[in-house]
């Protein structure tokens, strides 16, 4: 039986996941990369789905829904977090289906076909209770932090399908996805890359440094170069934050400029992004993200307003492809692979 | 025909159901007061009485209500060989979709209301049910935002709209059709609604429409369309003069004039490529998604 110790051991874990979230935000901490914020919000999750109390698969769903709602309120700009989320939830679901033996888990959407023929308002409540469901969960789980460990390495398995000889690559700021992407083209192809340094923090040069070093020729150019760069690069490669379900991205700001610039030449941009990247929100981000602030110093810090966004929307139609750990797809395609990762009432956690 | 006058009568209690809705319920009706003793006959008197109503009301949705239905009847006669349990499982079943179809416009008005923001300034075309629901429950919450409606002639039914928006205390203006590309560069946002849904995520809806696509594409504003799960019809028009006759003008100019090219169409196609995005009451769907629902429910 876990014992009280277990409840506040993780209460703490929780507080403690939740105050780093809260530091990476603010730039104190050390910066993380989405894919380790992925792995360990689905470790906890399953620390969670082993040590709380619940009976049902209706009381695992409402608390993790809860302990989710604390999470991504904690730092709403870090989608990772609700993402994953989102596919434990759809873990239990399809394990409580299976336990059931129902064939349900194939039509769970809703559909025209399920208007027409279902028998009756089906009020799906999960109140069985099943021996078997903790250990189906937990194993469920396991698999999906065995995904996410392999998906850097899926993502650049594919990187010679796509980069030839003596390309000129561009891409913006710094991704780690992308990184491994061209480092692993590199061990086999001879390609220059160009690097938009992507101000205010710069992380276009720590990428240089980094592709430098694996013996990639890399030129750092300044962000209002872009444009008059792009007549000679072949192809532009870029990571994001996140991918959002009409096939649009919320990336690193700049980014939209460089899209722009892209489609203007006709260059084909790629996005590296992996599956838990993909998020159900939809639409064009109206609303500045300024979490960080520049220091400007002097008179002048009382006359100006300072606006310092953080995040760019790309919309689709700027987008040629889309590498992701399962293969290449087209923006229009996203949506169908949201179905089959999140189920539609968790849209909305 | 008394099915024609269960119809209009069904039009005239509830002027706010949708007419594929009121077609569903005629159809339902019908089914019920069958006296057929085999499945095919059921089938096929139900399309006698899919066309009698299809020549009262030529518009698509109630082809694709008319559709939709008989897709049903297929459907639930392939699980149950005896004809009277038939019947009953159908009866019933019927009820249920009536019953679901009637929260489709709730639902989409929850999914849609989201991406009205405040302040907005709203373009919408002619008199659509399901964007007044849509832009009521906006009002609901408390958004505040501007709205222009084209008066959409041949029959002004933009007017119409108006009033009813000004019951809402929504700040309203109605332009002339022609004067779309120029309150365009003032607006934030285009909604509308539509008759029909194609195969290709393109719609059909009141004459007017494709334009206020295009000059939408040309200023880079968002162009949504609302419209719900049963308006989704099996065409796939390549260009305007590919949407049938029977659709484009009304069924009494259908009977009585004899060369229709000296008519004005009532309808007109808007490709996918020109549609941001679909509200409908199965999610908030991409015109590439509209293809994948239909598949589903025809394969």
């Amino acid at each position: 039986m876990p014992g009280p110790d277990k409840e506040t051991d993780l209460t703490e874990r929780i507080e403690a996941f939740l105050s780093d979230l809260k530091r990476g935000g603010s730039g104190t901490g050390p910066l993380r990369g989405s894919a380790e914020t992925a792995r360990e919000t689905t470790a906890l999750l399953r620390r969670i789905t082993a040590q709380a109390r619940w009976s049902s698969a209706g009381d695992l769903m409402e608390i993790i829904r809860k302990e989710g709602r604390r999470i991504t309120a904690a730092q709403p700009s870090e989608t990772t977090v609700g993402n994953m989320i989102r596919r434990v939830l759809k873990i239990v679901r399809e394990e409580y289906a299976r336990s059931r033996g129902s064939s349900e888990e194939t039509d769970q959407q809703e559909s025209l076909h399920k208007l027409l023929t279902s028998g009756g308002l089906s009020e799906e409540n999960f109140r069985q209770h099943f021996a078997t469901l903790k250990a189906n969960v937990i194993e469920a789980i396991n698999e999906l932090l065995t995904e996410l460990e392999g998906t850097t390495d899926n993502i650049a398995m594919q990187a010679l399908e796509h980069i030839h000889s003596n390309e000129v690559i561009m891409t913006i700021g710094r991704s780690r996805t992308v990184e491994a992407f061209l480092k692993d083209a590199a061990r086999k192809r001879k390609f220059h890359v160009i690097v938009a340094e992507c101000a205010p923090f710069c992380q276009g040069h720590e990428m240089a440094t980094s592709l430098s070093k694996a013996g990639i020729e890399t030129t750092v150019i300044a962000d209002a170069a872009i444009f008059a760069v792009m007549s000679r690069v072949n192809k532009v490669i870029i990571g994001t934050q996140t991918v959002l379900a009409n096939g649009g991205l919320r990336a690193v700001n700049g980014t939209h400029t460089l899209a722009l610039a892209a489609k203007h030449h006709s260059t084909p941009l790629i996005v590296c992004a992996p599956m838990f990247k993909l998020s159900p929100q939809v639409g064009r981000l109206s609303s500045l993200n300024s979490q960080f602030t520049i220091c400007i110093s002097g008179e002048i810090l009382s006359k100006v307003n300072v606006h310092c966004p953080v995040f760019d929307y790309v919309p689709p139609e700027l987008i040629t492809l889309f590498i992701s750990n399962i293969g290449g797809h087209a923006p229009s395609y996203i949506y169908r692979l949201m179905s089959e990762l999140y189920h539609p009432e968790d849209h909305e956690l | 025909l008394e099915t024609v006058v269960y119809f209009r009568a069904q039009m005239r209690k509830d002027p706010d159901m949708a007419s594929a809705v009121a077609a569903i319920r005629t159809l339902l009706e019908f089914l019920k007061r069958d006296k057929g003793e085999t499945i095919l006959g059921l089938r096929e008197s139900l399309t006698g009485a899919t066309d009698c109503l299809t020549g009262v009301d030529s518009s698509v949705a109630v082809s694709s209500g008319g559709e939709l239905f008989l897709r049903f009847i297929s459907l639930t006669s392939l699980e149950h060989q005896d004809l009277s349990r038939c019947k009953k499982v159908m009866e019933e079943r019927g009820e249920l979709f009536l019953e679901k179809i009637s929260m489709s416009r709730a639902k989409v008005a929850k999914l849609c209301h989201t991406f009205i923001k405040d302040g907005a300034k709203i373009l919408t075309h002619s008199y659509s049910r399901v964007v007044l629901r849509v832009l009521e429950k906006a009002a609901a919450e408390k958004k505040r935002f501007s709205v222009y409606v084209t008066e959409s002639q041949p029959d002004s039914a933009g007017r119409q709209m108006a009033d009813a928006l000004r019951k809402l205390n929504v700040p309203v203006t109605v332009v002339l059709d022609a004067a779309v590309g120029y309150v365009l560069e003032k607006v934030d946002l285009v909604i509308v609604g539509a008759e029909g849904v194609v195969e290709s995520g393109g719609i059909i809806n009141k004459i007017g429409t494709y334009q206020m696509a295009v000059c939408s594409k040309a200023h880079n504003k968002p162009f949504y369309v609302v419209a719900e799960s049963f308006k989704f019809v099996r065409l796939y028009p390549l260009n305007q003069q590919d949407v049938p006759d029977k659709f484009k003008y009304k069924a009494d100019t259908l009977k009585t004039v004899k060369n229709l090219s000296e008519e004005h169409p009532m309808i007109d196609y808007t490709p996918p490529s020109l549609i941001t995005l679909l509200f409908t009451d199965l999610g908030v769907l991409t015109p590439s998604a509209v293809s994948d629902e239909l598949i589903k429910l025809y394969l």
